[in-house]
């Protein structure tokens, strides 16, 4: 279209006048850009607009056509870049992964945004924690199902994160160069129990707190270290090693019984470190994936 | 695809140590489908991402809607259960304490965790990678079953055949006050 076609809308012209006409401020602005710039109007037209936005955000098409743009699809996307642009068919057959590792993902993000949720809800004090539990079952909008979300994704994510493992071993994907994924593995597992175990003492009800006690009882039991390295024949007078196990169980509850302090302990284990570290985690052993080659595959070793 | 003589386009220098070895006419093999059998990521992978997420979510939804997260009494610090127990995936845990406090609880689990991590370590064969049960793998894959099956069955000793004490019940003559 030719610029020539846009004229800047003002006032219509006032058909003989007394005066030269008197332009409002608008119509002086509208004019001048005109002169200065008259491209600015096809601008402003609403697709020209929408195009020129969208193609500075994304700069593929939405329905690529061709392999080329396929590939940029992923290439040039913030969210899928991490992934290859072109993958084994072998890969993609579901009785092959089960979609495990991603399905772990998955949970992790919905327990991340559930539990932010929650956050607005929950207060990490004996005396209001369990009151707002039950706030979440009866006052709150889709309280419960907000907290049946979080609960759920979190016993799937370690049943998943289980089978993710088996998975692994079975198909042998641990091998060489993946040997330090799967051990970046173990500890993803690790951290996903330990959150699991953080996260339990806070609704602050029966279950949780004596899960916790025995829990806590088992982290005091080793004082079975400290006990035999100093059974052992030493000097008199040298210095003996402290209970270990005691150590331990003060440094997770603060005291020498669940309460106060092993709750706000367990609350920020569980909302802000260990959520922060299995994250990094997480990234790291999905950069490797990439790094050591993409997902395993029967052309590795073949029999 | 049609070889050419290379020498009529190209005459040999003595004075390198390298040369061009042939000349193919014909497209590039990558062109259409490589000889690896690979095809793009979108839309492949990412209908099968989504319909994957679809999936979990609407589980997840739906379980938390028809089966809400158990809420018992406020804690009570003077009213211990009996038995006491810990949550599901630390049960087998709680089971191994009940027999040797210091090698069930700490003990044998941290060695677990450091056997997990060493296993690509200790098993260095080269083969079965990318086949579920691989033949050449059946003492490995025997072995993670044996290893899967011990957690498995403490799981469920713990959960439904440990009552009062805990003492052994089975789970129809589990005393009532026990969930």
């Amino acid at each position: 279209m030719s610029v020539k076609e846009l004229r800047p809308s003002g006032p219509p012209p006032s058909s003989g006048g007394s005066r030269p006409s008197a332009d409002g401020p608008l119509t002086k602005l509208n004019k001048a850009i005109y002169r200065q710039a008259p491209e600015v109007f096809d601008n402003l037209r609403p697709r020209a607009l929408f195009h020129n936005i969208y193609k500075s955000v994304y700069r593929t098409t939405a329905f690529p056509k061709t392999e080329r743009e396929r590939s940029e699809a992923f290439f040039n996307s913030f969210l899928l870049h991490i992934q290859p642009a072109k993958i084994e068919k072998h890969a993609l057959r579901f009785t092959y992964t089960f979609g495990l590792g991603l399905l772990s993902t998955y949970l992790f993000l919905l327990l991340t945004i559930s539990g932010l949720l929650l956050m607005f809800v929950y207060v990490p004090s004996v005396q209001d924690a369990y009151g707002r539990m039950q706030d979440l079952h009866s006052s709150v909008s889709f309280g419960y199902i907000l907290r049946g979300m979080h609960f759920w994704s979190a016993n799937a994510m370690i049943a998943v994160v289980f089978f993710h493992m088996c998975r692994v071993f079975y198909t042998g994907a641990y091998k060489a160069p993946r040997e330090f994924n799967w051990v970046i593995g173990v500890i993803l597992m690790v951290l996903t129990l330990i959150l699991g175990f953080t996260g339990y003492l806070l609704p602050w009800d029966q279950l949780a707190f004596w899960a916790i006690t025995v829990g806590a009882g088992i982290a005091g039991k080793a004082n079975w270290i400290s006990d035999n390295i100093n059974a052992l024949p030493h000097p008199p007078g040298a210095p003996t090693v402290p209970p270990l196990g005691d150590l331990t169980r003060w440094a997770l509850l603060g005291s020498d019984t669940v309460g106060q302090e092993a709750l706000i302990r367990f609350y920020v284990l569980h909302v802000a470190i260990l959520p922060v570290i299995i994250t990094l985690f997480i990234v790291y052993h999905m950069w490797r994936i990439r790094k050591d080659g993409g997902i395993s595959s029967p052309k590795e070793s073949p029999e | 695809m049609k070889r050419i003589r290379e020498e009529e386009i190209f005459p040999r220098n003595p004075n390198k140590t390298y040369g061009l070895m042939e000349l193919v006419k014909g497209s590039s093999t990558r062109v259409d489908r490589g000889p690896d059998d690979m095809v793009s990521s979108w839309p492949h992978l990412l209908i099968r991402e989504a319909a994957l997420f679809a999936a979990c979510f609407a589980v997840i939804l739906a379980l938390s809607v028809f089966k809400p997260a158990p809420l018992e009494l406020e804690a009570n610090p003077q009213k211990p259960p009996n038995p006491a127990k810990a949550p599901w995936y630390f049960l087998g845990l709680q089971e191994l304490v009940a027999y040797d406090a210091f090698w069930g609880g700490l003990g044998i689990p941290g060695l677990v965790v450091i056997g997990l991590m060493a296993i690509p370590y200790l098993d260095r064969h080269h083969s079965g990678i990318g086949r579920w049960f691989a033949p050449s793998r059946r003492m490995a894959c025997a072995l993670w079953t044996g290893y899967v099956v011990i957690v498995v069955v403490l799981i469920i000793i713990g959960q439904y055949f440990r009552g009062p004490n805990w003492a052994w019940y089975t789970p129809w003559n589990m005393p009532p006050e026990v969930q």
